[in-house]
């Protein structure tokens, strides 16, 4: 038996736009406080000892947890991810995709990829090869579905690499935005983040979540208006409006990855 | 004294680093520039020697060969882009990239592109190859739109980037600039880098503060020029002073030097 929904199913680029009327004034205020809440757990963590290299944090590392499985970690998760994020780039800018996975591999190619994942993409073997190729035509599928078109006014940014610094440098923070629109001149809040996965959605999403979120308004001095992770495995799309509490849960989250690193030294 | 501005990026952070700027930019004579001309000449090439900001920050290691790639296009199809929306406002900085590329690969099916040449290369990559391209200079173009877009000075983007050919020292100086400002009389330059600063950015920029100084013909310095890292979130920027040109200039001049000795060794 075939069952019809009475409505279409929204698709993402609706969701992340949300209700125009409802969107709050761009606040530029809250970054200052978040840097020094930062500074100040950053101190609490290393007192003055120095490291000798920068601790580094990354969204992955607040993504580690002993009480779940996440399968990005099996030998393709990596690459699966990487593919389908190029293939989300090309559809930001409009491009026809005939042949998904090779189209993401052309793609992928073209921007000079670390050697290590070059390297870990050359050892698969033939069935492993079959089964990413499947793995990524079938994600594909679910992203184009339930993508939609991308306006260009909306200003789309993908795989954008951001950094912040903190304690002169000893603490790196590093993000890597999958898509990113809006502008943060508006008055309105009009900032919305994605984060592409080809995982299921679960409490590490939601931290990565908030760690873009306080990336993007300590780099830009500009709170986002949201917040959103899309799972490619489930279909599922998760949106937060970005608030202070949220961002605040975000720094505690950095603080305590910081701590673990600190730890583990 | 040199000067060199450290601040975070905020919205309104731009136009008041522009506000600032100071008002009686300086500017180099011939004598300075016979001078300079005198020093490079007294270094010595073996080839022809190119120097520019990334050499000044590098202190003139070697770095691998050019190549054309997503991340070494987006500059030029981003500005051009910017460039196309500032012309016809109602376009969309998406369809501006758009156009920037059809634009590339018909110079290239009509015979007017050399090999080696952004045209070229695009004419002969894959569509997601240029699919990511276009992405990139989306990217580019659109953080550049951000930023600009909150100074209420007139301004444009820069139609090309400063070349100032030293006089019988077989020696290029290259400035990158993406924003000029006009600013009363004085001209600001607003540069966009990637990254994140390093400690010798400050030198880079007075390299391209320098060069730019130069590359005027009557040889007047900008009044600011102001080194984005949008990635970063961070800005710096350096002050037209006599000082800072100076500085520039010896910069340039070390880098060069540093050049020379790297040259036998790598002969060898």
């Amino acid at each position: 038996m075939t069952t019809m929904l009475d409505s279409p199913v929204p698709r993402v680029v609706d969701a992340l736009r949300g209700e125009r009327r409802a969107r709050p004034r761009a606040d530029h205020q809250s970054a200052g406080g978040l840097r020094a809440l930062l500074e100040d757990g950053v101190f609490a963590v290393l007192g003055s000892v120095r490291p000798d290299t920068p601790l580094v944090v990354r969204a992955n590392s607040l993504r580690q947890s002993p009480f779940t499985t996440d399968v990005t970690q099996s030998p393709l998760g990596p690459l699966r991810g990487t593919l389908i994020g190029e293939l989300l780039r090309l559809l930001s800018v409009g491009m026809h995709i005939d042949d998904p996975f090779n189209d993401a591999l052309l793609a992928w190619r073209a921007q000079s990829p670390s050697a290590e994942m070059a390297d870990q993409f050359a050892r698969l073997d033939s069935d492993e090869l079959a089964r990413l190729t499947t793995d990524v035509n079938a994600h594909f599928v679910t992203l184009r579905r339930a993508l939609g078109p991308v306006p260009g006014q909306w200003l789309p940014r993908s795989a954008l690499r951001v950094s912040q610094h903190l304690a002169g440098g000893d603490v790196v923070l590093r993000d890597h935005l999958d898509l990113m629109f809006g502008s943060t001149t508006t008055e309105l809040a009009s900032v919305t983040l994605l984060d592409l996965t080809s995982s299921p959605l679960g409490e590490h999403v939601e931290r990565a979540m908030r760690y873009h979120a306080l990336i993007q308004t300590l780099r830009t001095s500009t709170v986002p208006l949201r917040t959103a992770a899309f799972s490619t495995a489930t279909g599922e799309l998760w949106t937060r409006d970005v608030d202070s509490e949220l961002l605040t849960r975000g720094v505690d989250d950095v603080i305590e990855a910081i701590g673990l690193a600190w730890a583990t030294r | 004294m040199t000067t060199l501005l450290h601040r975070r990026l905020e919205p309104s952070l731009l136009m008041r680093l522009v506000g600032d700027a100071p008002e009686a930019p300086v500017c180099l004579t011939d004598d300075h520039r016979r001078s300079l001309g005198a020093r490079f000449r007294a270094v010595g090439a073996v080839g022809h020697r190119r120097l520019d900001a990334w050499a000044v920050e590098q202190a003139g290691r070697a770095t691998g060969a050019f190549h054309w790639s997503p991340t070494t296009a987006r500059r030029v199809l981003g500005n051009g882009a910017l460039r196309r929306t500032q012309h016809q406002p109602s376009l969309a900085i998406l369809d501006a990239v758009r156009d920037e590329v059809t634009d590339q690969l018909l110079r290239a099916t009509s015979g007017h592109a050399r090999p080696g040449s952004l045209a070229y290369w695009l004419a002969s990559s894959a569509n997601p190859v240029i699919g990511t391209v276009s992405a990139e200079a989306l990217n580019w173009a659109i953080q550049l739109d951000e930023s600009a877009r909150t100074i209420t000075l007139p301004w444009s983007v820069a139609p090309s980037d400063a070349y100032y050919d030293v006089a019988t020292a077989r020696t290029t100086l290259r400035a990158r600039r993406d924003v000029v400002v006009a600013a009363g009389d004085a001209r600001v330059i607003v540069r966009i880098r990637s990254g994140s600063p390093g400690k010798s950015a400050g030198p880079g920029l007075r390299a391209d503060l320098t060069i730019e100084a130069l590359a005027d013909p009557s040889g007047r310095a900008p009044a600011r020029l102001i080194g984005l890292w949008p990635d970063a979130g961070v800005c710096l920027a350096v002050d037209g002073t006599m000082d800072d040109l100076r500085a520039g200039a010896r910069d340039l001049v070390r880098t060069a030097v540093a050049q020379r000795r790297a040259q036998p060794a790598r002969a060898a």
